[in-house]
């Protein structure tokens, strides 16, 4: 078995993520903080962007 | 009945903001990037290289189910923290909002409320947390060796009795405080003191629920369930029906302004 | 039929709400009016449950003993906060059926509250896109979805722009036939456009109550407004001589007589003014008005 392997399911897995993230922010009307900034957070920082966008980045 | 509203209004707002989709997915990533990683250890610090021609690398081999339990141990910390973060504004952020008033001016009782909006937290979590243990048991049994069902299904429902005292927790401090980062801070601090008195006193309090963990490895060890386990889980069932009586006391008692 | 015994409320010893006693009964408006802080919202937190009075007793004839007061009556907030992503008839049917009403019941109530407020157009539309209007509609809507016997409305038109309040004070005025209504409001006139009486509270105390009728028969008297040609000053001593006239005030631009018997006092005043010659500018025949025992109250 290969590193690709073990890449395989997290990349899929955070792939999912970001996109589930990216989604939800395009819903999102009022963020906590600048809005366009959180995209770029979903985006660039893996796996902790989307969690830290779906817990503390939205409003109401 | 309305306790089944209160439930139903829940899972249907997990859906929308996509908690059913992040949660199993977070979950699982959790729980697999422990077993994944101590597999391909050896390709992973061969590919990053930095080691001399010919250098043997020897690691030791891990036991499959040390490396359930590191995937366990994930859960206690990364997993807790997550788990108190999507429950600590259940409750108070509803009433931060302001949104509690209008469903308390109509005739709901204080328990179903609690009783409902726990129920429905739970079923996200443990549905999350079983799929993604159910996963790296997946990954633990082709990677490593076979653990079996029985010993798997154990470890799981006595694991969960953690994560359920967890939300319990935090949904007692709903009850207590309006500002969800406060009821956060306090729900894990809460659950770090109990470490550090388990830790001080671990001699003496045997049936700590902090305990649970450690009675699993030996459980997963011997295959058979320790009878400290039995006294533990007793101690923590006894803890989450205590604090959720005492939610329902709270929040009654508490001014809803 | 809703009866309100020595209700008293402290907030870390500060009584906010000091020994309210009233009754309402069926089929009444009832406006609480009071100037901001006077413990209107207070008061109806109260009444609606959602804050345990120090002392004092709420009593709903005909309820089991027991029994939960919130089933017989609606509550609307000032500012309701609804679930944003929750569409409008969505948040009814959740709220009917915390009201225990079935599921089916609760759709047939919100599709008939929906229209009957008038934003059923929008109800499959999440909350979150409500304007400030539909929002206050949609709460009078949550208030009625049970059919309580009575519904308690929190400043139900102080938020909203002029021609929402109105829409507002009409659907109010519609749900009259229907239910007991008590709303407070800081505004007058908007207590007197649709209740029926009138609670006057200040400073956490019913200092006034009544039919407006009766307040407006015991408060009210008549008076003349006169202004002159000239200095409206001098002309003082000859219209206290007039027997008719109790008092004379004056005002910016004009002097303001209290008289007893208004008839009287205006062919006195007249046949005066004919004989002397007063430079007359303006003769206005009023009644003191509520405006003015509201304000009296108020500054005391």
């Amino acid at each position: 078995m290969d590193l690709i392997q073990l890449l395989a399911p997290i990349i899929i897995l955070e792939l999912i993520l970001a996109i589930v993230g990216v989604i939800a922010w395009f819903k999102t009307e009022n963020t906590n903080g600048p809005r366009w900034l959180w995209l770029l957070i979903i985006i660039f920082i893996t796996i902790l962007g989307p969690i830290l966008f779906f817990i503390i980045g939205r409003r109401q | 009945m309305q306790w089944l509203t209160i439930y139903k209004k829940e899972m249907l707002e997990y859906w929308r903001n996509f908690s059913w989709v992040w949660v199993p997915v977070v979950f699982i990533l959790l729980a697999i990037m422990d077993p994944l990683t101590t597999y391909y250890m050896p390709i992973i610090l061969d590919k990053v290289g930095g080691l001399p021609d010919g250098a043997v690398i020897e690691l030791p081999q891990m036991a499959a189910t040390d490396v359930l339990m590191m995937s366990l141990s994930e859960f206690s910390s990364i997993g807790v923290i997550i788990i108190v973060a999507i429950t600590m504004g259940i409750i108070a952020g509803e009433r931060k909002s302001g949104v509690v008033e209008l469903v308390l001016v109509k005739p709901v009782r204080y328990a179903n409320y609690i009783s409902s909006k726990w129920a429905a937290k739970l079923t996200l979590i443990l549905v999350s947390y079983t799929i993604a243990l159910l996963t790296s048991w997946y990954y633990v049994s082709i990677l490593f060796e076979e653990i079996a069902l029985l010993a798997f299904v154990q470890t799981l429902s006595f694991y969960a009795l953690w994560l359920i005292l967890v939300v319990t927790i935090t949904i007692f401090y709903n009850t207590l405080l309006k500002t969800p980062g406060l009821v956060g801070a306090l729900s894990v601090g809460t659950i770090i003191g109990m470490t550090a008195i388990n830790a001080i006193f671990s001699h003496k309090l045997t049936w700590f629920p902090n305990n649970l963990s450690s009675y699993i490895r030996q459980l997963l060890h011997t295959g058979e369930i320790p009878t400290a386990l039995w006294g533990t889980s007793f101690v923590t069932i006894s803890l989450i029906v205590a604090l959720l009586f005492l939610s329902f006391y709270t929040f009654q008692k508490k001014e809803l302004a | 039929m809703f009866n309100i015994h020595n209700l008293t409320k402290k907030f870390d010893g500060t009584a906010v709400v000091k020994d309210v006693s009233f009754s309402l009964s069926p089929g009444n408006c009832v406006a609480l009016l009071g100037a901001n802080g006077a413990g209107k919202t207070t008061t109806l937190r109260m009444l609606s449950g959602l804050l345990k009075p120090t002392s004092g007793k709420i009593e709903f004839e005909g309820m089991r003993p027991g029994a939960d007061i919130r089933e017989h009556i609606g509550y609307l907030p000032q500012y309701p906060i609804f679930h944003n992503w929750m569409t409008g008839k969505e948040f009814l049917v959740y709220v009917g059926q915390l009201a225990n009403l079935t599921k089916a019941n609760a759709k047939e109530q919100a599709d008939y509250y929906l229209e009957r407020v008038g934003i059923l157009e929008a109800k499959n539309q999440r909350i979150g896109k409500y304007s400030g209007g539909m929002k206050q509609r949609l709460g009078i809507a949550q208030a009625m979805i049970h059919r309580p016997q009575m519904i308690m409305l929190d400043e139900p038109v102080s938020s909203l722009d002029p021609i929402g309040r109105r829409e507002v004070l009409t659907l109010m005025e519609e749900l009259k036939q229907q239910t007991t209504i008590l709303f407070s409001t800081h505004i007058l006139s908007d207590a007197e456009e649709i209740s029926d009486s009138l609670l006057l509270m200040h400073q956490g105390e019913i200092v006034e109550s009544g039919s407006l009728v009766e307040l407006r028969d015991k408060h009210q008297s008549a008076k003349i407004n006169i202004a002159f040609k000239g200095l409206n000053e001098e002309f003082i001593p000859n219209l206290e001589a007039i027997s008719d006239v109790s008092d004379v005030i004056i005002d910016k631009n004009e002097l303001i007589c209290i008289v007893k018997d208004l008839e009287k006092a205006r062919q006195s005043i007249l046949a005066q003014a004919n004989t002397e010659n007063w430079p007359l500018t303006k003769f206005e025949v009023s009644q003191t008005s509520l405006e003015e025992l509201f304000m009296k109250v108020v500054q005391n």
